[in-house]
């Protein structure tokens, strides 16, 4: 069976979450390496975190977003591989929230057809 | 670099390296400025490295980007104020890629001198001990409330005050020759003493939390007997009772948790590397004329270790050290410990003189140590009443359950 593409999107809640420790960060490293070991024939691109702050571009304007009353905004994306969404799931369900530990992911097909 | 190439303790070591060199740059004054630099420099690290994998000069790395945050900062927070122009002005030029050999050496003094300042004579000593678990070895105030069993309003307040009596200074608390002038050395040991036996003597139960602690200790203190600042008979002996104490550490307990008495331990657990550092260290110690609490200890900490078993350690030895140790470091306790020790040589009547020879102090007699040996030592010799009397005492007075079944196994030994 061949495998399918899908886009991750990692959403934080902004702000208010307390800071991790040195130690505490040196467990999510930890933690993080060792879920990509063991998943590594499933991580097409581990992404990157995004910058604070944005635009948001429609027909008629450009304004500065994500809005701010938004509750979560988008903090980072990655793109794996499964051979389907319940493979992609278990991947994702297993990755340590190494960019906030208050984080969601969306897990979306990447249609190649 | 691959993840497995990182030091254990990387990040919460790096955090206390790096906040000594740019509070040694910038000020002790703007400590929180630079704690705040390095710890967000420690969350790029934690999502670019997660991705990019791990540079090849991980700590030249951390650097450079806490320096870039902390310069940002500050010319935001001071704008062109003469303070930064002239700490910060010749530091721009860093941010052009750091010299690939980092100044490991450069590193290590500061540390050092941050050890030194920590120690500032306005701080009382409970807020010194906060203040170089914050900032040298990287703990947050949370886990260092777990560590010392308190809470965190408290460590909090603590470190307040020591802050708070740095930003008072109207010299610059880094100064080499304002550190060495006022002989800071032993309030240095006094705080590793202190740092080490908050984790060696806690009777609490969390084993990792005060390994942690001894941990910490002997790294600090390794530093300084490496360092001419600090290199001193005293300061080897202080390292050397250390490592003979962590060498037994972890043979207090059973695999099951239960604490066990030195005489049940398994002397082959007893950690042989740690056992050599420590008598290489005790020889260090025996130069010149010092003869300080530490070298007592270390030498008390040394027969145990060289001991073949427990009927075959050299008690009249022990017992004189601890002689010598009450009166170099008077202390009622080091007087309870000589009656056990006398005791072991010459029997328990011997060890009840001791302790009738001194009026002992009301928070010690009220203490499960005192009533414990009492009743050990009356039982041995025969009086039978005194000593289940001071049993039942002893038990009630118990901390911890764990240490209550010590007590009760060692009270309940047939007489000899």
């Amino acid at each position: 069976m061949s495998k399918t593409n899908y886009l991750c999107v990692v959403r934080s809640e902004s702000g208010g979450c307390e800071k991790p420790s040195p130690a505490e960060m040196e467990q999510s490293f930890a933690k993080f390496n060792a879920w990509r070991e063991k998943f590594q024939d499933n991580i097409v691109d581990l992404g990157a975190p995004l910058a604070d702050g944005g635009e948001v571009v429609t027909s008629e304007s450009a304004t500065d977003g994500p809005f701010v009353e938004v509750k979560e905004i988008i903090g980072g994306y990655m793109i794996i591989s499964a051979e389907s969404m319940d493979e992609a799931v278990a991947v994702v369900k297993e990755s340590p929230g190494v960019w906030s530990p208050k984080s969601s992911v969306e897990i979306r097909e990447i249609q190649s057809h | 670099m691959n993840p497995s190439e990182l030091t254990e303790n990387f990040f919460r070591h790096e955090y206390g390296r790096i906040v000594s060199v740019l509070s040694c740059r910038v000020g002790v004054q703007r400590i929180e400025d630079v704690e705040d630099a390095v710890q967000s420099a420690l969350m790029t690290a934690l999502e670019s490295w997660t991705v990019r994998g791990i540079p090849e000069n991980p700590s030249a790395w951390l650097y450079r980007v806490a320096l870039n945050n902390l310069l940002g900062d500050l010319r935001q927070k001071v704008g062109r104020t003469k303070i930064l122009e002239e700490k910060v002005a010749h530091e721009q030029e860093s941010t052009a890629p750091a010299p690939e050999a980092f100044l490991e050496g450069e590193m290590k003094d500061d540390l050092l001198r941050m050890l030194f300042v920590c120690c500032e004579e306005g701080i009382p000593v409970e807020s010194q001990l906060v203040l170089a678990l914050k900032t040298l070895c990287g703990f947050s105030i949370r886990e260092i409330s777990h560590r010392l069993f308190t809470s965190e309003a408290n460590i909090n307040k603590r470190l307040q005050r020591a802050r708070k009596q740095l930003r008072q200074l109207d010299k610059d608390p880094t100064d080499l020759a304002y550190l060495q002038k006022d002989n800071r050395l032993p309030s240095v040991q006094h705080i590793l003493y202190l740092l080490f036996t908050e984790g060696h003597l806690s009777t609490h139960e969390e084993s990792a939390l005060r390994m942690d602690l001894c941990n910490e200790a002997i790294r600090l203190t390794s530093i300084l007997a490496e360092h001419a600042l600090g290199r001193t008979p005293d300061t080897h002996a202080l390292l050397s009772l250390m490592f003979l104490h962590r060498a037994r550490m972890n043979s207090r307990s059973s695999a099951s948790g239960n604490l066990l008495l030195l005489e049940e331990q398994n002397r082959s657990d007893w950690d042989q590397a740690d056992i050599q550092e420590g008598m290489k260290q005790l020889a260090g110690s025996a130069e010149g004329e010092t003869f300080s609490r530490y070298h007592a200890e270390a030498g008390i900490a040394a027969e145990h270790c060289m001991a073949p078993s427990f009927k075959d350690t050299n008690w009249t030895k022990i017992a004189d050290s601890y002689a010598l140790l009450e009166k170099v470091a008077p202390s009622p306790i080091h007087r309870l410990n000589r009656a056990v020790a006398a005791a072991e040589a010459h029997g328990p009547t011997r060890g009840l003189e001791i302790l009738r020879e001194f009026d002992p102090p009301a928070w010690l007699t009220m203490s499960y140590q005192w009533t414990a040996v009492l009743s050990d030592l009356h039982l041995r010799a025969g009086n039978l009443d005194e000593g289940y009397r001071h049993k039942e005492t002893a038990l009630s007075k118990a901390p911890s359950e764990a240490i209550k079944k010590l007590l009760e196994r060692r009270l309940s030994r047939k007489p000899e």
